[in-house]
């Protein structure tokens, strides 16, 4: 890595007048595959590298990104961005960070099975042996889209207080999306699998038989689901509404820079306000946790891209408000030390606040079980469609693969049953958590321009007691 | 330097055996100002260089791009894309990229020359300005681009082209119920009104105070372009022959047949002047087109690139992406009426200026949901009757094209996070649409 054109721009920025400075030197060296009908796609592989630079100046924030390592061309932008900064602080927010601890680490997650390791051809093949396994099935996929895609991600960040933090992160991920039958019967299902890992991943997610089971049973959907029933009945969720539902309707209203209305534009602001640690939002049964420290998980890390210790947080805690997504500047404005939430998508772009890996907290039941105690009700155990308004209180899942539970058996499946709810009735209306647990794979979206970052999201199977289908 | 290095790439590529090879050369140079409750929090200055590379060798297609333009770094990247291309497979279907000599017109406004002298932090204040005549705090982006981009190919195309770009984003609150969103965005600065987007997102603000609980069920809505983009957005991309094999289109087996009402007619056009995706040419050179894609209500072409017109025995409309043809600038023509007169059209119904959150049940039929934001107005007898809050459009798109009724003449070109790629269009008015909310 060039470290010296890191620290050739802290120095640089500290001498033009700059209050702080920090520098993340990023270098990604990634593959990228894609099959479409057992056709392979374009083939890529690249090897890039940029420079995010982010300082205060005339106590406004500003930042620089660049991927021309020529130390005039650096001198010229950041001249060009002290200049817009200093003029900006006529109307600028008074920018100030929290403390943290300053230290120089150094960590990489050690591969198994190295990205390097494979040649092009065994990654496509991987996409083949999937296609074969949706093929071999003998349902009806008119349509299958498969990628396959890996980076490793060196990172050297450093700042003005004396902190320097160099990692190293490999990154698997695949996605799919598969049209099921015909007319207008049809179904599609698209999902995501990522690994902070090496290639021994693949093997980890099973991925065949889940594959095949799924179309399998969306086929079933497809030719027999029957509308199910409508108005008050009880729901179990399995680990994919889990994770969807945590991840928009509990990690996205609890980032702080959201409350603060930084997003307010785009990504919006939030139902809850800063005060609202200690309300009670939802039954007791309910503990969400946000932890960036689960190994090989999509949304891992050790140290945020403010180079602070990442750190497992109590988002809800028995149905409580307990704490919020952090970065320096939010935590500061709280006279409180940064949670370590504060993660950009590359070199290009400023950290925000974001989720890493999110899920409810496990708890003593069975699915089985779970099911057992419902007379009316239905098993959602993916979705398709789901959305959430920018306030993080309206949302909507639309079951895929779901069944009818007729005094706590499964029935038979159903077409579409539809979630349309608020925030606090749904965390007010869980009342069991099952003791399954799965954590599923996402790129979450925030920032203009937009920042699509790795995230994983899931839990247990839930049972979520009287609220209404459509 | 860097063209010199792509000819240089380019040569030793056919020289090696490829068939096709495109190199894309370029620099951007962007700036940004982001305010949030009427204050500055963060400027951005980026400069960013490239040199992609794509390359057919047999059928065997490579993407890859340089990072440091010296001679040795070309050498080993031409190295490491035969070892790789030596280790990929076929993509059968594939028939190559263009071939010139083309002849290009020139499209309008694309470049502002006086893009050095742009006053970002003023215009923020403008904005801002404008904003808090009827609104409370303000947020949003501020964002300016210069770029020059420089494409070489194999087969006989060699053209430059410079632009510029601007772009705001502005959303206004008047109390934590109300707020209004409004966007503009441009080649040109004579045509940047800031000081509109600020004014108009205020007024809606404002006039959104106090919102009531919205009602589920079927209301003649009209969708400003703010609202109304990410659905011709998602148009756009559905009409891409790659959304179509992909299954990802609900315009899949519906060519020449009837998907919308016969006074909709939609273009997509890369010729548009102060288009923000208008250009001379495509990713393989061919020169820029205009291309009807649904006449009166009948679907008409799909967009392709030169290799999946010659897979569909048709011609490239321009638009590769290539892989994938992209849409440029998705354009509905302007309607004759005002917004006020359309709603005066309006017996029960629904004035929309901003959706967000657009998601698919099932791409191939159309089936989604996407959320109303902002300022959300009920009609009543041809007149706004009150705002209201917490509805949602569940509906389907080959539906919604069937049902526009009307269009007004307010066009607008926009590019927001919702919609990627930019869509010209007026407000709308669809008749009958499909109206739900949560259960409280």
């Amino acid at each position: 890595m060039e470290k010296d054109i890191a620290n050739f721009s802290i120095k640089y920025l500290q001498e033009k007048g700059a209050e702080y400075a920090e520098a993340r030197l990023e270098e990604y060296d990634n593959t990228g595959f894609m099959l479409k009908n057992n056709t392979p796609e374009i083939s890529g592989f690249d090897k890039n590298s940029g420079l995010g630079l982010r300082f205060i100046y005339h106590q406004t924030l500003g930042f620089v990104s660049i991927n021309n390592f020529d130390k005039d061309k650096i001198k010229q932008t950041i001249d060009k961005s002290l200049s817009l900064t200093k003029k900006s602080s006529q109307i600028g927010e008074k920018v100030d960070l929290s403390k943290d601890s300053i230290y120089k680490k150094n960590y990489e997650v050690k591969q198994k099975q190295k990205i390097e390791d494979l040649r092009p051809e065994d990654k496509i093949n991987i996409l083949k042996e999937l296609d074969k396994d949706v093929l071999n099935t003998k349902v009806k996929v008119p349509a299958r889209y498969f990628s396959l895609s890996d980076v490793l991600t060196k990172k050297y960040y450093i700042n003005s207080e004396g902190k320097e933090i160099t990692s190293t992160i490999p990154r698997i991920n695949l996605f799919y999306f598969l049209t099921i039958g015909a007319g207008k019967k049809l179904v599609q299902r698209y999902w995501q699998y990522g690994a902070v890992s090496g290639y021994e991943a693949i093997k980890k997610w099973n991925i065949h038989n889940v594959l095949q089971d799924e179309i399998k049973a969306l086929d079933l959907v497809q030719k027999n689901g029957k509308k199910g029933p409508q108005g008050k009945i009880d729901v179990v969720a399995g680990p994919e509404i889990t994770g969807i539902a945590v991840h928009e309707a509990c990690g996205h209203p609890y980032e702080a820079d959201r409350i603060y209305g930084r997003e307010g534009a785009q990504a919006g602001e939030s139902f809850v306000n800063i005060n609202s640690i200690g309300e009670k939002i939802g039954n007791e049964a309910v503990t969400v946790i946000d932890d960036p420290m689960i190994e090989n998980a999509f949304g891992y890390y050790q140290y945020d891209d403010e180079g602070v210790k990442a750190k497992k947080k109590y988002l809800m805690k028995n149905g409580i408000i307990n704490e919020f997504l952090h970065d320096r500047q939010t935590s500061f404005k709280l006279n409180k030390k940064s949670n370590g939430s504060s993660r950009a998508s590359s070199f290009g772009v400023e950290p925000l606040i974001r989720m890493s890996n999110t899920y409810i907290k496990q708890g003593k039941y069975s699915e089985e079980e779970l099911i057992e105690g419902v007379k009316n009700g239905i098993l959602m155990k993916s979705f398709t469609e789901w959305n959430i308004d920018d306030k993080r209180w309206n949302q909507k899942y639309v079951g895929s693969e779901a069944y009818l539970i007729k005094n706590g058996e499964i029935a038979y499946p159903l077409i579409r049953p539809t979630i349309e709810i608020t925030t606090p009735s749904l965390y007010g209306s869980i009342d069991a958590i099952g003791k399954n647990f799965e954590l599923h794979s996402a790129s979450c979206g925030k920032g203009e321009p937009m920042q699509g970052l790795p995230v994983s999201l899931g839990g247990p199977s839930i049972r979520i007691r009287n609220i209404t289908i459509k | 330097m860097k063209e010199k290095l792509a000819k240089y790439i380019n040569k030793e590529l056919v020289k090696k055996g490829a068939s096709d090879v495109v190199v894309n050369v370029g620099e951007v140079d962007a700036k940004q100002v982001k305010f949030v409750n009427n204050e500055i929090v963060k400027t951005g200055v980026e400069f960013i260089d490239h040199l992609d590379v794509f390359a057919n060798f047999k059928n065997k297609l490579v993407s890859t791009s340089l990072r440091d333009f010296s001679q040795a770094a070309a050498d080993k990247l031409i190295k490491e894309i035969l070892a790789f291309s030596k280790n990929i497979q076929k993509k059968d279907d594939y028939y190559g990229v263009a071939k010139g000599d083309f002849k290009y017109k020139n499209v309008k406004d694309l470049y502002d020359k006086k893009y050095d002298n742009i006053d970002m932090v003023d215009l923020t204040m403008k904005a801002i300005n404008a904003s808090l005549v009827n609104g409370k705090r303000s947020s949003g982006i501020l964002e300016s681009n210069k770029f020059k981009n420089y494409l070489l190919t194999s087969n006989n195309v060699e053209k430059e082209q410079e632009g510029t770009h601007f772009y705001l984003s502005l959303r206004s609150f008047y109390d934590k119920d109300s707020s209004g969103h409004k966007n503009v965005a441009g080649r040109m600065l004579k045509d940047f009104n800031v000081e509109y987007a600020g004014l108009k997102a205020g007024e809606i603000a404002k006039d959104s105070r106090k919102p009531k609980k919205g009602n589920p069920g079927k209301f003649d809505v009209i969708l400003d372009p703010l609202a109304s983009a990410p659905l011709l957005d998602n148009i756009g991309n559905s009409a891409s022959i790659f959304s179509v094999e992909s299954g990802t289109s609900f315009f899949m087996d519906k060519l020449n047949q009837k998907v919308a009402n016969n006074n909709f007619t939609l273009y997509d056009d890369a010729t548009y002047a102060n288009g923000l995706n208008s250009s001379d040419f495509d990713g393989e050179g061919s020169p820029s087109q205009k291309t009807t894609v649904i006449k009166n209500g009948v679907l008409k072409s799909y967009l392709h690139n030169a290799s999946t017109a010659k897979k569909y025995k048709t011609k490239s409309t321009g638009n590769a992406g290539l892989v994938s043809p992209d849409p440029s600038n998705i354009v509905l023509d302007n309607g004759s009426k005002s917004v006020e007169s359309l709603i005066k059209d309006v017996k029960d119904g629904l004035y929309i200026t901003n959706v967000w959150y657009t998601r698919f049940t099932n791409y191939a039929t159309g089936d989604f949901s996407t959320i109303p934001r902002d300022g959300i107005f009920v009609i009543k007898n041809g007149e706004i009757n009150g705002a209201v809050n917490n509805i949602r459009i569940s509906e389907n798109m080959l539906n919604i094209l069937n049902n526009i009724k009307d269009r007004a003449n307010d066009l607008q070109q926009i590019r927001s996070w919702e919609a990627e790629i930019p869509v010209i269009a007026p407000s709308i008015l669809v008749k009958d649409m499909n109206i739900t909310r949560p259960v409280l």
